[in-house]
C-alpha cells in the first residue's frame, strides 16, 4: 500500500531532533548547489541543467586527487592530515571551475540569443553528455569510493545530550542489582552440585529461572530510564561539512554585496542590456559568475565524497543531488542567494522526516512533491517575490 | 461527396498498408519483427508529444511517465481480467489501449492543470519529477510488482495495431492542426499573453494539449506491454523520455513529418550500434577532437563568412574531419591510457546527447522546423515550379 496502516507507526520522538540535525547536515551540501543554480539562474534565466554533472566531475576531481597523493587501491599513504583535504577540496574546485567556464563559453553563449527553450535543450544534452561520456570514460568497471584514510574525522561524532536518563528511574534501576547478584550467586553455588550446565536437577533449574528473571527486571529498569535520554549525535566530518559550508557562503556573499565585479553581476541580473549600456562587459560577469557556481559546486563534491565513508562515485552520482539542489533553489526563491541556502536546509531536514516517517523508499519523490506544491501555492519561493508576465 | 471519399479512401489505404506491413513482416525473425513494433511506439510517442512540445509550445520532459502509465495499466488489467474476458486478442489490444489511454490521460491532466502557472523550465522540472514519482511508486508497490515488474500473460506483438496506432496519432494531429481548435494551440505557442487577449483559452488549450498527448502516448504504454510480455520501472526510466525528447526535437519542433522522420531514424542507429564490436579508446578521442574542430570551423563560418561558397565550406569542414579523426586515431593508439577497449552498446546514448548539443548549436528548430510534407513540395521539388502550393506552414 502507498500508505501503511499504521500510518504513524514510525514516528519516535526522542530521534526527532537528531533526524533534524541530520537533515540541517545533509542540506548544507544541497544549498552549496542550489547556490550554483540560483546564481546562473538570476543572470541568464536559464536553468543549468548541467550543473549536477559538474557536481560529478568535482566528486572525480577529488577522487583522481587522493589517488595522485597516494590514497589509491595500491596507496602507501596511511593517515591523513589537513592539508591533504585542503589539496583535494582546492583541486576538485578549480576543475569544477574550468568546466564550468567550458559549458559557458562554448554551449550557452553562442545560444544566447536564440529562443530559451534552445538553451534549456543544449544543458539537457550537455547533462546527458557529461553522464554517458563519463561512463566512456571515467568508469573503468565497478564504481570506485574515495579512501577511508583520507577521512580524519570517520568515526569520530560529538554527543549532544539534550535530555539525560530519568534519576528516579536509574536509582530504582540500580536498587534491582543486589538482587542480579545475589540470585546469580545463589545458582553458581548450586552448580558443582550438578551434572552439566545443560542438564539440571529441579532445584537448579528453579535457581537458574530465578536468576533469569531477576536481570530480565534489571534490564528492564535500565531500559526504561535510558529511553528518557535524548541524544543528538553529530559526526565531525559532516560537521566540518557545515562549517565550511558557511564559510564558503561568506566568502560568496562578501563576493557579490561588496565588490565591484559583484555589483556589477546584480546588475547584470535585472537589467541585461541596460548593464551593457552603463559599460558593463556582461560576458565577463556571466563567466564569472559560472565559476563562483561551479567552484561552489565543486566544494561540495569534494565534501560530499571525502566525508561522507562509502559514497560511491560514478557517472552519475550528480543526477539525485542536482535535481534536489535544484528544488531547493525553487523553493528558496530562484534567483535568491539566501533562498537557496534556506532552501537547501529545509530539504535536507523534508528528506530525513520522510526516513524518520518510516517512507524511506519514497524519499526521492518528496524533492517533487515539495516542488510541485511551491509552484502551485507560491512560485516565486519562500524569498522570492511573484512577477506577473506582461507584453 | 469528394471529401469523404477522400477520407474513407486514407483510413482503407491506412489499414491496408499496416495489414501489409504485418504480413511482408511476417517472414523476418521475432527480434526483427519486435524492432519494428518498438519503433511504431517511438513514432507514436513522439508524434505525442511534439503535440505538446512542438504545437503548443510547452516542455514536457517526462514523456515516458505516460507511457509507464498506459503500461502498468494493461498490466494490471490483464492480470485480473484477461482470462476472464474471452475476448479475440485484437479486440482485447484495442480495450487495454483505451484503457491505458484512459489512466495516462487522467495522469495527463494532473500535470497539465499545474501547468497552467508554469512556464516552460519550470514545467520541465515539473515534468520530469512527476516521471520520477511515478517510477518510484511503480518501484514500491506491491500489485505492481515492486523493482521486479509485471509479467503479462497474453505476449501480442501485432505489428498491425502499433502501426495502425501511429497512423492514428498522425491522423488526429493533422487534423487538429488544420481546423480552429488547431490553430489556437499554434497561437498559444507563438505568444500566450497575445492570444489570451484575442479570446483563446489558453489554460484548456494546454490541458487539452496535455491530455490528449498523454492518452496517446498511454495507449502505446498498453501495446508495448503487451509486445513485450514483461515490463518493469527500469524500462520507463529517464533515458526514455529524453531519447523521445531528442526525435522530437531533431525532427523540428512542430512538425509531424518531422517527429515521425526522426523518430525511426534515431530508433534505428542506436539500435545498430548494439551490433557494433568493441571500439578503442583512442578512435572515440580521435572522434570527439574531430568532431569538435569540424563544429568550431563550421561555426565560425555560419556567423563570420559572407562568401559564395558557405555551403561548400561547411560540407567541405565535415568532409575534412573523416581524415583528421583517422589520422588522430593513429597517432593516440601509441598511448597505452587510451588502448582500452569500450563496448559500441556504451555510445549509445551518448549519440543522442551529442545530436542534441550540435542540434542546438547549429538548427535550434530542428531539421524540419514548422514545415510539413505536402504533395505540392514534392511537385515543386520535381520542377514544376508552377504548381500552387496550399501546404500550410504552420
Amino acid at each position: 500500500m502507498l500508505l501503511n496502516p499504521h500510518l504513524f507507526a514510525g514516528f519516535e520522538i526522542q530521534t526527532l531532533p537528531q533526524q533534524v540535525v541530520n537533515g540541517i547536515l545533509a542540506g548544507s551540501i544541497y544549498a552549496l548547489i542550489a547556490l550554483g543554480y540560483t546564481m546562473v539562474y538570476g543572470v541568464l534565466k536559464l536553468i543549468n541543467f548541467a550543473h549536477g554533472e559538474v557536481f560529478m566531475l568535482g566528486a572525480y576531481g577529488a577522487l583522481f586527487t587522493s589517488w595522485a597523493l597516494g590514497y589509491g587501491p595500491n596507496g602507501h599513504a596511511t593517515h591523513s592530515s589537513f592539508l591533504v583535504l585542503l589539496v583535494m577540496l582546492l583541486v576538485s574546485m578549480l576543475v569544477c571551475g574550468f568546466v564550468g567556464v567550458l559549458i559557458e563559453r562554448f554551449a550557452y553563449r553562442p545560444l544566447r540569443n536564440q529562443a530559451r527553450i534552445a538553451s534549456l535543450i543544449t544543458a539537457i544534452g550537455l547533462s546527458l553528455l557529461l553522464q554517458y561520456g563519463g561512463q566512456v570514460f571515467l568508469l573503468n568497471g565497478v564504481p570506485q569510493s574515495i579512501s577511508d584514510t583520507t577521512n580524519p574525522f570517520l568515526g569520530k561524532n560529538i554527543s549532544i545530550v539534550l535530555k539525560s536518563p530519568d534519576a528516579e528511574m536509574l536509582k530504582s534501576a540500580a536498587l534491582l542489582e543486589p538482587k542480579v547478584q545475589e540470585t546469580e550467586a545463589a545458582f553458581e553455588a548450586q552448580l558443582p552440585n550438578e551434572k552439566s550446565r545443560f542438564d539440571l536437577s529441579p532445584k537448579g533449574d528453579a535457581l537458574q529461572k530465578e536468576a533469569q528473571a531477576a536481570k530480565r527486571d534489571h534490564d528492564n529498569a535500565v531500559d526504561r530510564a535510558n529511553a528518557q535520554r535524548i541524544a543528538i549525535e553529530v559526526p565531525e566530518g559532516k560537521l566540518t561539512m557545515l562549517v565550511t559550508t558557511f564559510i564558503l557562503m561568506a566568502i560568496l556573499t562578501y563576493l557579490v554585496l561588496f565588490t565591484k565585479r559583484g555589483r556589477a553581476m546584480r546588475a547584470v541580473s535585472l537589467d541585461f542590456n541596460a548593464s551593457a549600456l552603463m559599460g558593463i562587459n556582461v560576458d565577463s560577469i556571466i563567466t564569472f559568475t559560472f565559476i563562483l557556481g561551479s567552484t561552489l559546486a565543486g566544494a561540495g563534491a569534494m565534501m560530499y565524497a571525502t566525508l561522507q565513508s562509502g559514497t560511491k562515485i560514478d557517472p552519475f552520482l550528480g543526477m539525485a543531488p542536482g535535481l534536489k539542489a535544484f528544488v531547493a533553489a525553487v523553493l528558496g526563491g530562484i534567483g535568491n542567494i539566501p533562498g537557496a541556502v534556506l532552501g537547501g536546509i529545509l530539504m535536507g531536514i523534508a528528506e530525513n522526516l520522510v526516513d524518520w516517517a518510516g517512507y524511506d523508499s519514497y524519499r526521492d519523490a518528496i524533492a517533487f512533491v515539495i516542488l510541485i506544491s511551491v509552484l502551485l501555492f507560491r512560485p516565486g519561493g519562500l524569498l522570492g517575490s511573484d512577477k506577473v508576465e506582461k507584453v | 461527396m469528394k471529401f469523404a471519399a477522400t477520407r474513407l479512401g486514407s483510413i482503407v489505404i491506412a489499414i491496408a498498408g499496416c495489414a501489409a506491413l504485418q504480413v511482408g513482416a511476417g517472414h523476418v525473425n521475432s527480434f526483427f519483427q519486435l524492432l519494428i513494433i518498438l519503433a511504431g511506439l517511438y513514432v507514436t510517442l513522439s508524434v505525442s508529444l511534439n503535440l505538446i512540445n512542438g504545437i503548443t509550445g510547452q516542455f514536457s520532459i517526462g514523456h515516458a511517465a505516460f507511457y509507464q502509465v498506459g503500461a502498468y495499466t494493461t498490466g494490471v488489467l490483464a492480470q485480473k481480467f484477461f482470462a476472464k474476458a474471452h475476448l479475440p486478442e485484437l479486440v482485447w489490444l484495442v480495450v487495454v489501449m483505451i484503457g491505458g489511454a484512459i489512466m495516462a490521460a487522467v495522469a495527463g491532466l494532473i500535470v497539465g492543470l499545474p501547468s497552467l502557472r508554469l512556464r516552460g523550465d519550470y514545467l520541465a522540472i515539473v515534468t520530469l519529477g512527476f516521471g520520477e514519482i511515478i517510477n518510484i511508486i511503480a518501484k514500491n508497490q506491491p500489485a505492481l510488482g515492486r523493482a521486479y515488474g509485471l509479467d503479462i500473460s497474453p505476449h501480442i506483438p501485432s505489428i498491425f495495431m502499433v502501426w495502425l496506432l501511429a497512423v492514428f496519432t498522425i491522423a488526429v494531429c493533422r487534423n487538429l492542426l488544420k481546423n480552429v481548435h488547431g490553430l489556437s494551440f499554434l497561437a498559444v505557442r507563438e505568444d500566450e499573453v497575445a492570444s489570451a487577449s484575442m479570446g483563446v483559452n489558453v489554460t484548456r488549450v494546454k490541458v487539452t494539449a496535455f491530455v490528449l498527448g498523454s492518452a496517446f502516448a498511454g495507449a502505446a504504454g498498453a501495446l508495448y506491454a503487451h509486445a513485450l510480455g514483461f515490463i518493469s520501472p527500469t524500462n520507463f526510466s529517464m533515458d526514455v523520455s529524453f531519447i523521445i525528447l531528442t526525435m522530437v526535437v531533431l525532427g523540428g519542433t512542430g512538425s509531424i513529418t518531422g517527429s515521425v522522420l526522426s523518430a525511426i531514424v534515431l530508433f534505428y542507429i542506436p539500435e545498430k550500434m548494439r551490433d557494433l564490436q568493441a571500439i578503442p579508446m583512442s578512435a572515440i578521442v580521435a572522434a570527439a577532437i574531430a568532431l569538435i574542430f569540424a563544429v568550431a570551423v563550421i561555426r565560425r563560418v555560419v556567423d563570420r563568412y559572407r562568401g559564395r561558397h558557405k555551403a561548400w565550406i561547411v560540407l567541405g569542414s565535415v568532409v575534412a574531419a573523416v581524415p583528421v579523426q583517422i589520422l588522430l586515431s593513429t597517432i593516440l593508439k601509441g598511448i597505452p591510457a587510451l588502448q582500452t577497449m569500450v563496448e559500441g552498446s556504451k555510445l549509445r546514448l551518448v549519440v543522442f546527447a551529442v545530436t542534441l548539443v550540435i542540434l542546438m548549436l547549429f538548427r535550434p528548430q530542428g531539421i524540419f522546423a514548422h514545415h510539413e510534407f505536402s504533395w505540392s513540395w514534392v511537385k515543386k521539388l520535381l520542377g514544376r515550379r508552377d504548381v500552387p502550393t496550399t501546404a500550410v506552414s504552420a
